[in-house]
């Protein structure tokens, strides 16, 4: 038997960085706001302290904050002639789970995207011609622009205490800052980081070689900090237990200790944990969403909790899910290219070399998760002529290292044995004298790339799994040959006695180690209902009372990480629906 | 010896006129991401109201480590000036992840402002 609640303003699913941002927004302008989440309640009190959170095993390896896959997971495979199979282990990417979602256990690394990605289509073909975006390549301009999305990754960035060195603002390039980035109204709210020997030497290379290097801008907070909500952050202690991790000292800019905290105190507000969401109901001849369906995974009880607006703000992947599951909007079909749900699903690429030292100690137990100096030359940087190295997109390239944990850190050079007693010797030697350089590379949209419902698998709830059909293209393999190749030229230049040197990703992705948990696209943002699940304000063209949060809007996928515009948009969408929509429920454009 | 005495005295009471709680309290910014100053609010790490003259690892409702409740220590002038200048190795085994604060003045002016707590 359902258990029915009474309509609510907003019903939001998922309470992450978006979920946060929206509930505090909507609940603080006095709308009736209820989230689902879920996974388990968590705390920095209950769940960071030390030594508790310093348990690499439980948290770095086998994934202790992130979601549980014997209850859903996704299939895989790389083409569509393949049969794909279920991940039952977490690998390439880490899904988040529980009360602030990933945004507990991220780095902190967080971007201004700009126009070259938000009107990538047309910026490329002015330049190169319409023959140098290869015919399926289903890269399109997104319908928003930097200038309209500025105040909101300001606001993002105050909100998340975001350290760094600007560089640009308002078209003056500031000296030590990226001078690549679009310019910005203000500085970041904290300083860089302090810079650690690995970050110091790729500097150094990099600008000898004529590159721009600057700190990450991350949520690590550099001094303590209060944000203009009033939420209290610690200095960063740099203990190395970041990615992966809860933060112990307070000091990573997460939704848990900023925006969540502000929302519960509205009276307005309220949120049910361990609430997992099966289903949007839609009343397809009003054209608009009726509620959601929910199942509370402690009593085993069905739920209905209709609403005047549903926001879905779980991860990307599962914002696209639930529009799969829920049969709202068209499914993209590959071969015919028809549809919107599922359409241009995108992934990242990098490489990275190790460079060893006997003369150097680094010590890479003292680290952050945003610990890097970066170079943007062959991303931001237009006037980097892709037409020699053929391929639409950029590589950023970092030097740095985000933590030497005991299990997962053991840098040895190439030819050692991969166990025993001379790999001992050569970790026990290594561990503090080597350093790696690496890259970060967008992946364009491919018609063949996409999300769908798997036809054979199911989730606890019985619902078919999400199936992930991905593979890189030619595009993606010059581009990685590309940054391998600026790698391995900046690593020789710093002489390291022996170096593992950047080999380009050329062969089929494989869903197995760890590469980036960045994946975009499913329910893309775009200029009309032919070409995207959501117009720019992240409404549903299907249902004008329907938002959709996350990297799941974005087209494709750049080099950057997505957060910086996965704040930014939800921020814009909370302004959205408070100053526009309420006032004049109906579609924004 | 003379000379070295005089510095001695000039040292000391640069230091006491140098105990300033309003300064403290701007470097309290350091601390309040973890500790409240309200008697009773447990955050990542236990209410400071009426530290001073505390015993360590006494505030109810806060689960500490048994090295801090071990370890005897009575918070005053000099017991807190040893522990913020290094907590792991004032007291080790506690489970603060505060890596100190350097310089001695800094310190004399948080305690002054913790006192007033």
């Amino acid at each position: 038997m359902t258990k029915n609640f009474s309509e609510v303003d907003v019903v939001i699913v998922g309470m992450g960085w978006t979920g946060g941002i929206l509930s505090k927004e909507l609940a603080e302008s006095g709308l009736k706001v209820v989230a689902l989440e879920r996974g388990a309640p968590r705390s920095a009190e209950e769940d960071f302290s030390i030594p508790r959170m310093r348990d690499e095993l439980q948290f770095g390896i086998r994934h202790g904050l992130m979601q549980d896959l014997r209850r859903d997971t996704l299939t895989i495979r790389n083409n569509i002639s393949q049969t794909a199979l279920p991940m039952r282990q977490l690998g390439s990417f880490l899904l988040g789970e529980g009360l602030g979602g990933a945004g507990v256990h991220w780095n902190g690394h967080t971007w201004r995207w700009t126009d070259m990605e938000f009107k990538i289509r047309s910026m490329y073909e002015e330049r190169y011609g319409k023959k140098f975006i290869p015919e399926d390549m289903t890269i399109q301009d997104w319908g928003i622009t930097y200038k309209e999305l500025e105040p909101y990754y300001d606001k993002f960035e105050k909100t998340a205490g975001i350290s760094g060195k600007a560089g640009n603002v308002d078209n003056k390039i500031q000296e030590g800052g990226n001078p690549f980035e679009a310019p910005r109204k203000s500085q970041y709210p904290l300083p860089p980081l302090e810079t650690s020997l690995a970050c110091d030497l790729f500097s150094g290379a990099a600008k000898n070689l004529g590159l721009h290097p600057f700190p990450m801008p991350t949520a690590n907070a550099s001094r303590p900090y209060t944000n203009p909500d009033g939420a209290k952050l610690g200095q960063c202690q740099y203990c190395g237990f970041c990615e992966r991790f809860g933060c112990e000292a307070n000091a990573k800019g997460s939704p848990l200790i900023t925006v969540i905290p502000f929302a519960m105190k509205q009276s307005t507000f309220e949120l049910r944990m361990h609430s997992v969401v099966s289903k949007v109901h839609m009343d397809k001849a009003k054209k608009v969403v009726t509620g959601v369906s929910y199942t509370n995974l402690q009593t085993g009880e069905e739920c209905f909790q209709p609403a005047k607006i549903v926001i879905l703000a779980a991860y990307g992947l599962n914002n696209t899910h639930l529009m799969l599951t829920s049969g709202i909007g068209k499914p993209y079909d590959p071969v015919s290219q028809k549809g919107v749900i599922g359409k241009n699903y995108s992934y990242q690429t990098g490489t990275g070399a190790t460079l060893f030292f006997s003369d150097k100690i680094f010590n890479p137990f003292m680290s952050t998760g945003g610990l890097s100096i970066l170079v943007d030359d062959f991303n931001a940087n237009w006037d980097f002529d892709r037409s020699g190295p053929q391929f639409v997109g950029g590589t950023t390239l970092n030097g740095g290292m985000f933590g030497g944990r005991p299990i997962a850190y053991h840098p040895v050079p190439p030819g050692t044995p991969r166990w025993g007693k001379p790999w001992k010797e050569a970790m026990s030697k290594w561990y503090l004298r080597s350093m790696s350089i690496g890259s970060s590379g967008s992946v364009m949209a491919n018609r063949y790339n996409y999300l769908d419902l798997d036809p054979s698998y199911k989730n606890a709830l019985g619902q078919p799994l999400m199936r992930m059909t991905f593979d890189y293209t030619p595009n993606e393999h010059r581009l990685s040959k590309f940054a391998a190749q600026k790698i391995n030229e900046i690593a020789k230049s710093l002489n390291p006695e022996i170096m593992t040197p950047a080999s380009p990703r050329t062969g089929p992705w494989s869903v197995v180690p760890y590469q980036t948990t960045h994946n975009t696209g499913g329910t893309i943002m775009g200029t009309n209902p032919s070409n995207s699940a959501v117009n720019k304000f992240c409404q549903s063209w299907d249902a004008h009372n329907l938002f959709i949060m996350g990297a799941s809007l974005f087209p494709h996928n750049a080099a950057y990480n997505p957060t910086g515009p996965v704040g930014a948009l939800a921020y814009w969408t909370a302004d959205a629906i408070k100053n526009k929509y309420i006032k004049n429920p109906g579609s924004l454009v | 010896m003379r000379i070295l005495l005089f510095s001695f005295f000039l040292t000391l009471s640069s230091v006491a006129v140098a105990q300033d709680a309003t300064l403290g309290k701007g470097l309290f910014q350091e601390c309040a991401a973890c500790h409240s100053t309200k008697s009773g609010e447990v955050m990542l790490g236990p209410s400071l109201a009426g530290v001073y003259g505390r015993k360590a690892g006494s505030v109810e409702g806060f689960r500490y480590t048994n090295a801090l409740k071990k370890s005897g220590v009575v918070w005053g002038e000099e017991t807190l000036d040893v522990y913020i200048a290094d907590p792991q190795a004032a007291i080790p085994g506690g489970r603060m992840p505060y890596s100190g604060m350097a310089k001695p003045e800094d310190r004399k002016n948080l305690i002054a402002f913790l006192q007033t707590l």
